[in-house]
C-alpha cells in the first residue's frame, strides 16, 4: 500500500467517526482504483470543468466515502469538508451529487446508471473527434443490474475504445447473486476484459496504460475493508457502520500496523 | 406524425450539428434518409430503452442535443428511473419522442397500451412534457423546444386530429368560448372527437398541447364554470386540478385494463371516448349543470 493510499483510508476511517456514516468496506476496496485512475487520466484540480478533461464516474454511488477522500486528495474538496459528510447542508451526500461536488461528472446512487451515462459521454468525444477518454467504476454487486450488461452491449457495439470500466470484483454479493466469473462475462460481452489485483496500485496503472480497440474492462480483485481484519472478517455488520471511539481506534491501528 | 418527427429533425440537423437521434430499433426505415445524410448522428441502439435514455443524458452533458425514440409504454414506464434520475436529478436535457401512446397500438394488446406516461412524467422536477394533437402541432413544438436545456416529452401519434390549431409552448387555445357554463378541457389527438362531439352543445371548449408546464391562467379563466376533462388518457386532469378553486371532473380511462384488441377507434368506442358517447357524456353533464343551477 503506498502512503498516499494509506492516507486516504485514514481520511475514510476519520470521516466516518466525525459523521456518523459508514460504507466503509465498499470504500476501502476502491482506494487504489480510484488512485490509479486519477493518477492517470487528464484533469486539474484547478479547473474541474476543464473543457479537455477526461471524465470518471463512480457507478457504484455508494462509495462515495472514498470518492470524496480520493477527491480531497487530489485537492478537488477541502480535507476539513470531509467532517460534513451526509450532513443536512453538506455538499458531500452518502451518494454523490454532480451540482455540489467539483470533480464529480454524473450524480450516481441507483445502481447500473453511470456505467450508461458513461457510454454516452463516450460517445459525445467519438462524435466530437475528442481524444477525452471516460472511466467508470462499477460494483460486483451493481452488475446483477441488468441496466450494466446494456450498456457494455451498446458501448462495445460501438466499439467505444475510450472507455474504461473497473469492476470492483470485493465479492460483494456472496450473500445472494454473486458473479464467479467476471472477466469471462465482460469478454464475452465484447470488452477487451483483463484482470488484476485491484490493491496493486502500479499494477493498476500499468493496465490502464494498456492500449484498446474496444472498451476495456479491467477485473480488480479486492478486499471489502481492505487492509483492515476486523472490516474483512466482518464485511456485513461493517457495511454501512461507523465506528465509536474504541472500533475507531482499533481500526486506525490495524491500518497502521501495515507496511508502505 | 412520425414522418413530420422525421422532416422536422432532419430539416434542424441540417443547422444544428448538435443533433443526434436514437432509436429504440423502431422507425429506422422511416429515418433512412436521415440516416443517409447524418451517418454520424443516428443511430438505432437496440431494445434497450433505459439505456438509450442513460446514453442520451450523457450526449447531453457534453453538449449535444439527443432524440430518443421509440414506443411509448417501453421508453417511459420501463424507463422512468433513468427519466428521473440521469435526466431528471442530474439535469441532463433529452427529448424523447414516444409512439404509440394511449390505444394507438390498440391491435398489440394491454402491453403495448400507455396511458400513464403523461402523468408520470409530468411528476419529474424539471421536465416539460408535451402532447401535440397534429402533424403541424408537433412541427412548431419540437422547433421551439428541442434545445430548451430541459428533459422533455413529446407524445406523438399516428392518430393525429385534422383540425388547424396555432399551439405554442406553455400556453393553452381556447377554441369555443360561448359564455357557457359548461367548459369542456383536452390535449391532444383526441380533440378530433370532442370537437365533432360538441359542435351543437353550448359548451366552451379549452385545448392544451402542453401538460407542464399546464396553462393555469387559461384555466383559471374558466373556474367559474364546470370543468370537464376529456382526456384518453392520465395527466391532463392532474395537471389541471392543481389550479385552486376550481369544480373538475374527468371522463376517459376507467381503472381496469382495457383487454381488446382492434383499432383505437375501436377502443375509445369501448371506454366512451368516440364522438356520439362524448356527446351524450357532455349533454348529459350540461344539463345536470344548467338544472342544479
Amino acid at each position: 500500500m503506498t502512503p498516499a493510499c494509506k492516507e486516504i483510508r485514514r481520511k475514510i476511517l476519520h470521516t466516518s467517526r466525525a459523521s456518523g456514516h459508514g460504507h466503509i468496506p465498499t470504500s476501502f476496496s476502491v482506494v487504489e482504483m480510484l488512485s490509479a485512475v486519477y493518477d492517470t487520466m487528464r484533469h486539474d484540480p484547478a479547473k474541474p470543468g476543464w473543457e479537455e478533461r477526461d471524465i470518471f464516474i463512480l457507478s457504484k454511488g455508494h462509495a462515495s466515502l472514498g470518492f470524496y477522500c480520493v477527491l480531497s486528495q487530489y485537492g478537488y474538496i477541502p480535507d476539513e469538508e470531509l467532517k460534513t459528510f451526509g450532513a443536512f447542508q453538506s455538499r458531500l451526500g452518502c451518494h454523490p451529487d454532480r451540482l455540489k461536488v467539483p470533480g464529480v461528472e454524473a450524480s450516481t446512487g441507483s445502481l447500473g446508471h453511470g456505467i450508461a451515462i458513461g457510454v454516452g459521454m463516450a460517445l459525445a468525444f467519438k462524435l466530437q473527434g475528442s481524444s477525452r477518454k471516460v472511466y467508470t467504476l462499477i460494483g460486483d454487486g451493481e452488475s446483477n443490474e441488468g441496466s450494466v450488461w446494456e450498456a457494455l452491449m451498446v458501448a462495445t457495439h460501438l466499439q467505444l475504445d475510450n472507455l474504461t470500466v473497473l469492476y470492483d470484483n470485493n465479492r460483494s454479493q456472496e450473500r445472494s447473486l454473486p458473479i464467479p466469473n467476471p472477466r469471462e462475462r465482460l469478454a464475452a460481452f465484447g470488452c477487451e476484459a483483463v484482470q488484476v489485483n485491484g490493491h496493486d496500485l502500479s499494477a493498476l496503472k500499468k493496465t490502464l496504460a494498456l492500449k484498446q480497440t474496444n472498451v476495456k474492462a479491467v477485473v480488480c480483485d479486492t478486499v471489502k475493508g481492505f487492509p483492515c481484519p476486523t472490516l474483512a472478517k466482518n464485511v456485513f455488520e461493517w457495511h454501512r457502520k461507523s465506528p465509536d471511539e474504541h472500533q475507531f481506534k482499533q481500526l486506525i491501528g490495524e491500518l497502521d500496523a501495515q507496511t508502505v | 406524425m412520425r414522418k413530420q418527427f422525421k422532416d422536422t429533425a432532419t430539416d434542424l440537423a441540417a443547422k444544428d450539428d448538435k443533433l443526434v437521434v436514437i432509436l429504440g430499433d423502431i422507425s429506422h426505415f422511416l429515418f433512412r434518409d436521415f440516416q443517409e445524410k447524418y451517418p454520424q448522428r443516428f443511430f438505432n441502439m437496440g431494445i434497450c430503452e433505459g439505456t438509450l435514455v442513460s446514453v442520451a443524458a450523457g450526449l447531453s452533458a457534453q453538449g449535444f442535443h439527443p432524440f430518443v425514440h421509440t414506443i411509448a409504454p417501453f421508453i417511459t414506464e420501463r424507463s422512468l428511473e433513468q427519466i428521473k434520475v440521469d435526466l431528471g436529478y442530474n439535469q441532463f436535457s433529452a427529448n424523447i419522442l414516444s409512439t404509440g401512446a394511449s390505444f394507438d397500438y390498440a391491435w398489440d394488446g394491454a402491453t403495448h397500451h400507455c396511458y400513464t406516461d403523461l402523468a408520470i412524467l409530468r411528476l419529474i422536477p424539471g421536465m416539460e412534457v408535451l402532447q401535440p394533437g397534429s402533424r403541424k402541432e408537433l412541427d412548431t413544438l419540437l422547433r421551439s423546444q428541442y434545445n430548451n436545456g430541459k428533459p422533455t416529452y413529446f407524445r406523438l401519434s399516428d392518430n393525429g386530429h385534422t383540425l388547424d390549431v396555432p399551439v405554442s409552448f406553455g400556453k393553452g387555445n381556447i377554441l369555443k368560448d360561448r359564455g357557457a357554463a359548461v367548459t369542456v378541457m383536452t390535449a391532444g389527438p383526441i380533440l378530433g372527437n370532442v370537437m365533432e362531439a360538441c359542435a351543437d352543445l353550448d359548451v366552451n371548449i379549452v385545448y392544451f398541447t402542453t401538460i407542464k408546464p399546464i396553462d393555469k391562467e387559461l384555466i383559471a379563466r374558466f373556474k367559474h364554470t364546470r370543468i370537464l376533462v376529456i382526456h384518453d388518457a392520465f395527466g391532463l386532469y392532474e395537471a389541471i386540478c392543481e389550479v385552486p378553486n376550481i369544480s373538475v371532473s374527468y371522463h376517459g380511462l376507467p381503472d381496469r385494463y382495457s383487454v381488446c384488441y382492434g383499432t383505437v377507434h375501436d377502443m375509445r368506442r369501448l371506454i366512451g371516448l368516440d364522438p356520439a358517447s362524448i356527446k351524450k357524456l357532455v349533454g348529459d353533464v350540461q344539463g345536470k349543470h344548467v338544472l342544479q343551477r
